[in-house]
């Protein structure tokens, strides 16, 4: 540990300042944009105190982007949670020679999301897309995948799983690479089913590896745009408005800045009320004993 | 309790064979210890046992029953880990518990189970704390409650002690031991050290290089070695090892670099024939009539006084127990006793009956 010297906080600052004026500072200013009603260009900012909060909290629109997002997000990260566990174990079972696979795993994730997901636009575009295409072949009529509103949602939960899951496959296996394999050879010759080691030896032992991917997935998925933008911009109508689209249609489309701030501020609160949340529960699922 | 036997097991790593044929009786309520430098398979042997690797070819037989072929949970056998294996997000209750609820025992009987082996342990105070709340001397004895708790028919040790330190070893060594006077349940127990091995085994056996050398009791092994590798690894500091040929009638012993070791008694090896004479460092004597040495180093251990002794070029280790006041460079003259020789042929290593 370094000895506090006086001096030393000087130090302190570069890193703060700069954080003060990229974080701190929009943060504080959309936080005091949310209580005004303030059309960008325009002039006029009236003050309303909490009236955007108030016209957001008791509007549908919100709670049905509200709950869109609810839906993808646990969608996309209990799918990419448990492709990606199977695929961890699966590879930490295989010999060394199998592990190059991985790393073709992996490919999804190296390309940029928004190119990823023009990828996928052109896969899924209707009739002559990849995916239609072969699936004509075959006879099977497929679905609009983005243009009916419950595919769309498949579709952009499928897109963010194959852009994600080798993420948390990478994480899950590299925590399984640090467990003690003797903890494996004692459950078994304690009796255990393999399904019993991986419910009471390899999952608690992975637990810090699984709040990590799951609470960095989640805060990801809350702030969800570029895929959803670039393969269904919120449509068909708002089957796929998600927040944070719908913030950028009321910052950006209809310029409402002031409200827009107000539901930034909202989204942020629910995101980290909601990572508390599942912080605590997984912690203490395992934390407090095995029973 | 039942007794186990290993009939001609083979091992392979993908074609590179680590184990080559062995055989070992161990009878019910026996503590065997398998010892053998690092590398010459003794965990290997033991994970055989267990069922935590595939016999190549072969059998292990439990209780009369063949079990090579057996899941670990199907063996009837516990396994005290080097690193003990504790799950750590459990306590010692639930550790020691774990295997009886893999096999569906009610929570009363586990509990009753449990608090009886943490009994014999006393782990009593300790059930509700976690492994890293533990000393390792602790978490020791909490793999051993564990192994305990379901009484199995076999326990395997695999370096058990290696963990821990010099004075809490020589504590846990007595404790294991009165453990299976009081359990009688049969001990397979892996270590490199010599000194575990003689201490705490009705019967050891010696590998090396994944061969059996010589399997028997402490003073078997140290008393009549079946060869200078067990001679050698048996018994610290270790024995002396001289190259030579037996002199003119018998009554010598001529090493290579020309020293004449006279020998009491003539051995039954025919005079001139080259062989190695393996000699304890505590049978060498100090006598006026003997041969000549001199002092190049003396360690006192306190107990003892080790001493290393050269014999035109060769250094033999000497122990004494009497303060002797030898100070180094001092020239003093040697005697051996007539039976605590041993031969060994210098090609096969193999003890000559002399």
């Amino acid at each position: 540990m370094v000895r506090w010297q006086r001096g030393l906080w000087l130090f302190f600052v570069p890193s703060f300042g700069l954080l003060a004026v990229v974080l701190l500072w929009p943060l504080g200013y959309a936080i005091y944009l949310s209580f005004f009603d303030y059309y960008l260009g325009s002039n006029v900012r009236s003050f309303i105190g909490l009236g955007n909060y108030v016209d957001l909290l008791t509007e549908q629109r919100l709670w049905r982007s509200m709950w869109t997002t609810i839906v993808i997000a646990f969608g996309s990260v209990g799918l990419e949670f448990v492709v990606g566990f199977a695929l961890a174990l699966a590879l930490y079972r295989l010999n060394s020679s199998a592990r190059v696979f991985s790393v073709l795993l992996f490919l999804p994730h190296i390309v940029t999301p928004v190119v990823a997901a023009l990828f996928l636009k052109w896969m899924l575009a209707a009739n002559w897309g990849f995916v239609d295409a072969t699936l004509l072949t075959f006879g099977i009529t497929p679905p609009d995948w983005l243009g009916d509103p419950f595919w769309a949602k498949i579709s952009v939960i499928l897109a963010d799983a194959w852009i994600f899951t080798p993420l948390i496959m990478m994480v899950l296996y590299a925590g399984l690479q640090g467990l003690d394999e003797s903890l494996i050879e004692a459950a078994q010759i304690d009796g255990a089913s393999n399904w019993r080691i991986l419910r009471h030896v390899i999952i608690p032992a992975l637990i810090p590896a699984i709040i990590f991917t799951i609470s960095v997935r989640l805060m990801d998925v809350f702030r969800f745009f570029d895929i959803i933008y670039v393969l269904t911009g919120g449509g068909p109508g708002t089957a796929t408005e998600t927040i944070t689209i719908y913030t950028y249609q009321l910052g950006f489309r209809m310029l409402q800045v002031g409200k827009a701030s107000a539901l930034g501020v909202i989204t942020l609160v629910i995101v980290a009320a909601l990572l508390l949340t599942i912080n605590r529960l997984l912690n203490s699922i395992y934390r407090g004993g095995d029973r | 309790m039942a007794p186990l036997a290993i009939r001609r097991a083979t091992k392979s790593f993908g074609g590179f064979e680590v184990l080559h044929g062995i055989d070992i009786d161990i009878e019910d309520g026996e503590f065997v210890v398998l010892v053998g430098p690092s590398g010459c398979g003794k965990s290997t042997l033991l994970r055989l046992i267990a069922g935590l690797e595939d016999i190549t070819t072969g059998e292990i037989l439990i209780d009369d029953k063949e079990v090579s072929r057996l899941h670990p949970k199907d063996r009837d056998i516990a396994m005290v880990f080097q690193s003990y294996a504790l799950y750590p997000h459990m306590s010692v209750a639930e550790n020691m518990g774990f295997s009886l609820r893999m096999r569906d025992v009610k929570p009363p009987e586990r509990d009753r189970k449990v608090q009886a082996a943490a009994e014999i342990l006393g782990l009593t105070p300790l059930l509700d704390r976690y492994p890293r709340q533990l000393s390792g001397g602790q978490r020791q004895r909490v793999a051993m409650g564990r192994a305990i708790v379901r009484d199995p028919k076999v326990f395997l040790f695999d370096e058990p002690l290696s963990n821990l330190d010099a004075k809490l070893r020589v504590q846990m060594r007595a404790e294991i031991r009165v453990l299976h006077k009081k359990l009688k349940t049969t001990i397979v127990y892996v270590t490199h050290d010599q000194i575990e091995a003689m201490t705490m085994a009705d019967k050891i056996v010696v590998l090396r290089d994944g061969h059996v050398e010589q399997i028997g009791s402490p003073l078997e092994l140290y008393d009549t070695p079946a060869n200078a590798f067990v001679g050698g690894f048996i018994g610290s500091p270790a024995m002396n090892m001289l190259n030579g040929r037996i002199g003119e009638g018998g009554r010598s012993f001529v090493t290579d670099n020309g020293a004449e070791l006279p020998l009491a008694a003539p051995p039954r090896i025919e005079p001139g024939r080259a062989t190695i004479m393996g000699l304890r460092p505590e049978d060498i004597e100090i006598d006026e009539a003997g041969f000549p040495a001199q002092v190049q180093l003396i360690e006192p251990t306190g107990a003892d006084i080790h001493v290393n002794l050269e014999v035109s070029g060769d250094v033999l280790t000497a122990v004494f127990h009497e303060r002797l006041g030898l100070s180094e460079g001092q020239s003093v003259r040697l005697s051996i006793p007539v039976d605590k020789v041993h031969f060994f042929d210098p090609d096969s290593g193999d003890r000559i009956v002399g």
